[in-house]
C-alpha cells in the first residue's frame, strides 16, 4: 500500500513540475545514452574484428621465426648453424605432420617499386608459394597466380590497389606491364581481387606485389622466411596440429626457434584488448552519466525544499523517516529509470548510426541494455539517496512551519 | 488517559537558554472537551507540539493511555502519532495534489492498511463531517470551512485516542468557525471523542466543557 501510493505520488509530483523533470531527464538520457552507445559500439567493433579474423578461417596456424630466440647457433662458441628456416624444411611440414594439409611460407622483401620510372606508393614485395592464394582466401581477378613452375622466374602478381596505381600511371594493360623493384624487372601476370580493408592478415593484400618465394630469396639481400601460414587438416584440432608441428621442429633441433600461434590465442588476446577498449569507452560515457546524476540530485533537492510542509504534514500523520525517504527515493528512481529507458533507445540508435556509416555489422547488445537499466537504477538510488535522506531528517515542526 | 507531569521545555537560542514550558501539569480524561487558552507567546504551541509528540520535552513525564511516551525513538513516536493522535491545524494542511478522499486516507496509508475497507471508512467519515459529495475534489476546489471539515475527517480516520486541534477556527470567519466548533462539540457529545483545542480566543474556549489557562510557560487554572 505504501509502495503503490508512493509510486502514484512520485508520478504525480514529477508530472506536477514538468519542466524540471524534463531537464533532469535530458541529463540522464544523455548520460545513459552515451554509455550505451559507447559500450554498444565497442561490442560492434569487437564483433567486427573477430568476424574479419574468422573470415580467414580458424583452422590455420601461424608459424613465425622467433626473433632473438635460440636458433641453434650455439651461443657458447659452437659453430653457428644456418639461422634461417629453409624452404625444404617448411615444405616437408605438410608431409611429416598429418594434421597439416598445406603450408604457405612467405618472405617480406625490401626495395622501392616503380613503373615507367614513377614510384609506386603504398606497395611492398612479398615472396610466396602457389599455396598462398588458397590459404589466405584470396582470389584472382585477372590473369593467373604464381605456380610452382614459376620458381626463380621474374613474374609477379599484384594487389588490386597496385593495379589501379599502374593504370593511373599510364599502363594500358595491367597484365603484361613491367614493374621495377630495385634492379630487377618483373612482369605482371595476374591481379588479385579486392579484399575489404582491415582484415586480420598480417599484410595488406591489395597493396602487395607477390613474387615467387624462390625469386625473393635470391633477389633480396638478407631475405629469410619469417612467417608460415599452415592450414590444419580436417578432423584435427588446432592443438593437435600445433603439437605435431612443434614436434617436427624439435626433431630438427629447432624447437625454440619458432613460435606457433593458433587463432584461439589471437582471438583470446584480441577479445581481451577489445574488452579494455569497451571498458574505456564505457568510462568516458560514465562521465556524462555522473553529470546527469548530479542533475537528478539537484532536481530532487529542489523538490524536497519545495515540499517541506508536505513532509511535515506526512510526518505529523504518522509517516516514519523511512517512509519519507522511500517516497523521495522512489521518485528519483522513477526519474532515472524513465531517463534510462529513453537513453537506451538513443544509445542503441546512435550505435546503429555509427555502425551504419562505418559499414560495420550492427548487433544489438543485450548486455548494454541490461547495463543501461541497471546503471540508471543505480544512479537514481545513488543520487537520490542524499536528498531523500535530507527530507527524512527534517524536523516535523520546522517542516510544518515552512511555507 | 493523558497525564502531563512537570513538563519542561527549553530552547537554546544563541548563548542563552530560553525556558518555554516551565513545569506544565495537565490531566485529560477520556471524553473531555478541553481548551487550552492563553495569549500568544505563552508556550501554547510548544505544549501542543509536545502533546502531539512532534517534539520531545526537556524533562517531565508524559503518559498516554498509561504508557510513558515522551522519550521513545522517532519511529515509535511516528507510530503513536499515527494511531493515537488526530491533528487538526489552523491552516488545514491538506495535501494539494490529493483528493479529499485520499487526504482522509493518508494516516491509514502509513499504517499499511489498504483496499475497499479503507475507502469505505474514509467515505463514512467524509459523510460524518458533511463532505461526502466533495470526496473527489482537491483542496483548492474547497472553501476554508470545507477543507477544515476534510481535515477533521482525516484526524478521525484512524480512531485516535485524542483529537488535537491547534487554532482550528483561526483562519475561518466567525460563522464558519462556529460551525466547525459545533462539529467538534457534536463529535464529543455523541461519540465521546476526546478533543483538546488550543486557542487564544476566549469565545472558542468558552464553548468547551473545561478551560485550561496558560500563562508564562505554565497552566494556571
Amino acid at each position: 500500500m505504501i509502495l503503490t501510493s508512493n509510486l502514484k505520488e512520485a508520478t504525480r509530483s514529477l508530472l506536477a513540475s514538468k519542466q524540471r523533470t524534463i531537464l533532469a531527464l535530458i541529463g540522464i538520457v544523455i548520460g545513459i545514452g552515451s554509455v550505451i552507445a559507447m559500450v554498444s559500439v565497442g561490442r560492434i567493433v569487437q564483433d567486427e574484428a573477430l568476424r574479419q579474423f574468422k573470415e580467414m578461417g580458424t583452422d590455420i596456424l601461424t608459424i613465425e621465426k622467433e626473433f632473438g630466440g635460440g636458433l641453434p647457433d650455439g651461443g657458447g662458441g659452437r659453430p653457428a648453424a644456418k639461422s634461417a628456416l629453409k624452404l625444404d624444411t617448411i615444405r616437408a611440414i605438410a608431409s611429416r605432420c598429418p594434421a597439416i594439409s598445406n603450408v604457405a611460407p612467405s618472405v617480406r622483401g625490401t626495395g622501392e617499386a616503380s613503373f615507367n620510372g614513377k614510384k609506386l606508393e603504398r606497395s611492398g614485395p612479398m615472396g610466396v608459394t602457389a599455396s598462398f592464394l588458397a590459404i589466405n582466401k584470396l582470389s584472382i581477378r585477372e590473369g593467373r597466380f604464381l605456380s610452382d613452375l614459376d620458381e626463380q622466374s621474374r613474374f609477379c602478381v599484384i594487389g588490386s590497389q597496385v593495379a589501379a596505381e599502374l593504370q593511373k600511371k599510364g599502363a594500358d594493360r595491367v597484365v603484361g606491364s613491367k614493374i621495377r623493384i630495385g634492379d630487377n624487372l618483373f612482369t605482371v601476370i595476374g591481379v588479385t581481387s579486392e579484399v575489404p580493408q582491415g582484415g586480420m592478415r598480417r599484410f595488406e593484400p591489395n597493396e602487395m606485389i607477390y613474387l615467387h618465394i624462390t625469386t625473393s630469396l635470391r633477389v633480396f639481400a638478407n631475405a629469410e622466411i619469417s612467417s608460415i601460414t599452415a592450414r590444419v587438416s580436417p578432423g584435427y584440432t588446432n592443438t593437435a596440429a600445433r603439437d605435431q608441428v612443434l614436434a617436427y621442429f624439435v626433431s630438427l633441433g629447432m624447437g625454440s626457434a619458432v613460435r606457433i600461434t593458433s587463432p584461439e590465442e589471437i582471438i583470446a588476446q584480441m577479445e581481451k584488448q577489445m574488452q579494455m577498449f569497451t571498458l574505456l569507452l564505457g568510462a568516458i560515457g560514465s562521465i556524462s552519466l555522473i553529470v546527469g546524476g548530479v542533475g537528478v540530485m539537484n532536481v530532487m533537492l529542489v523538490s524536497v525544499t519545495e515540499r517541506r510542509r508536505e513532509i511535515g504534514i506526512r510526518r505529523a500523520l504518522g509517516a516514519k523517516r523511512g517512509d519519507i525517504r522511500g517516497q523521495f527515493l522512489i521518485e528519483s528512481v522513477i526519474l532515472s529509470l524513465i531517463g534510462g529507458l529513453v537513453g537506451i533507445i538513443f544509445g542503441v540508435g546512435a550505435s546503429w548510426l555509427i555502425a551504419h556509416f562505418a559499414q560495420w555489422q550492427f548487433t544489438l547488445s543485450l548486455g548494454a541494455i541490461l547495463l543501461g537499466v541497471g546503471v540508471s537504477n543505480a544512479v537514481g538510488i545513488f543520487f537520490g539517496y542524499y536528498p531523500a535522506r535530507q527530507a527524512s531528517l527534517l524536523d516535523p515542526i520546522v517542516a510544518l512551519k515552512s511555507d | 488517559m493523558l497525564i502531563l507531569r512537570d513538563i519542561r521545555k527549553s530552547y537554546r537560542i544563541g548563548p542563552t537558554e530560553v525556558d518555554v514550558l516551565k513545569g506544565v501539569n495537565l490531566e485529560v480524561q477520556q471524553g473531555e472537551l478541553l481548551s487550552i487558552m492563553g495569549p500568544s507567546g505563552c508556550g501554547k504551541s510548544t505544549l501542543m507540539n509536545c502533546i502531539g509528540l512532534l517534539d520531545r520535552p526537556t524533562s517531565g513525564s508524559f503518559m498516554l493511555d498509561g504508557v510513558e511516551v515522551a522519550y521513545t525513538n522517532d519511529d515509535a513516536l511516528s507510530d503513536i502519532r499515527n494511531r493515537r493522535i488526530g491533528f487538526v491545524f489552523q491552516q488545514y494542511f491538506l495535501l494539494s495534489r490529493l483528493t479529499a478522499l485520499e487526504n482522509v486516507a493518508l494516516p491509514l496509508v502509513y499504517r499499511g492498511d489498504a483496499g475497499q475497507d479503507t475507502t469505505d471508512r474514509c467515505m463514512e467519515l467524509l459523510k460524518r463531517v458533511g463532505m461526502e459529495d466533495r470526496a473527489l475534489h482537491r483542496p483548492a476546489e474547497l472553501s476554508g470551512g470545507q477543507q477544515q471539515r476534510v481535515a477533521i475527517a482525516r484526524a478521525l480516520v484512524g480512531s485516535p485516542s485524542i483529537i488535537l486541534a491547534d487554532e482550528p477556527t483561526g483562519a475561518l470567519d466567525t460563522q464558519v468557525g462556529g460551525e466547525i466548533m459545533e462539529l467538534f462539540k457534536t463529535l464529543n457529545a455523541e461519540e465521546g471523542i476526546t478533543v483538546v483545542i488550543i486557542t487564544h480566543d476566549p469565545g472558542i474556549a468558552r464553548q468547551c466543557k473545561r478551560v485550561a489557562l496558560m500563562k508564562d510557560g505554565g497552566i494556571v487554572e
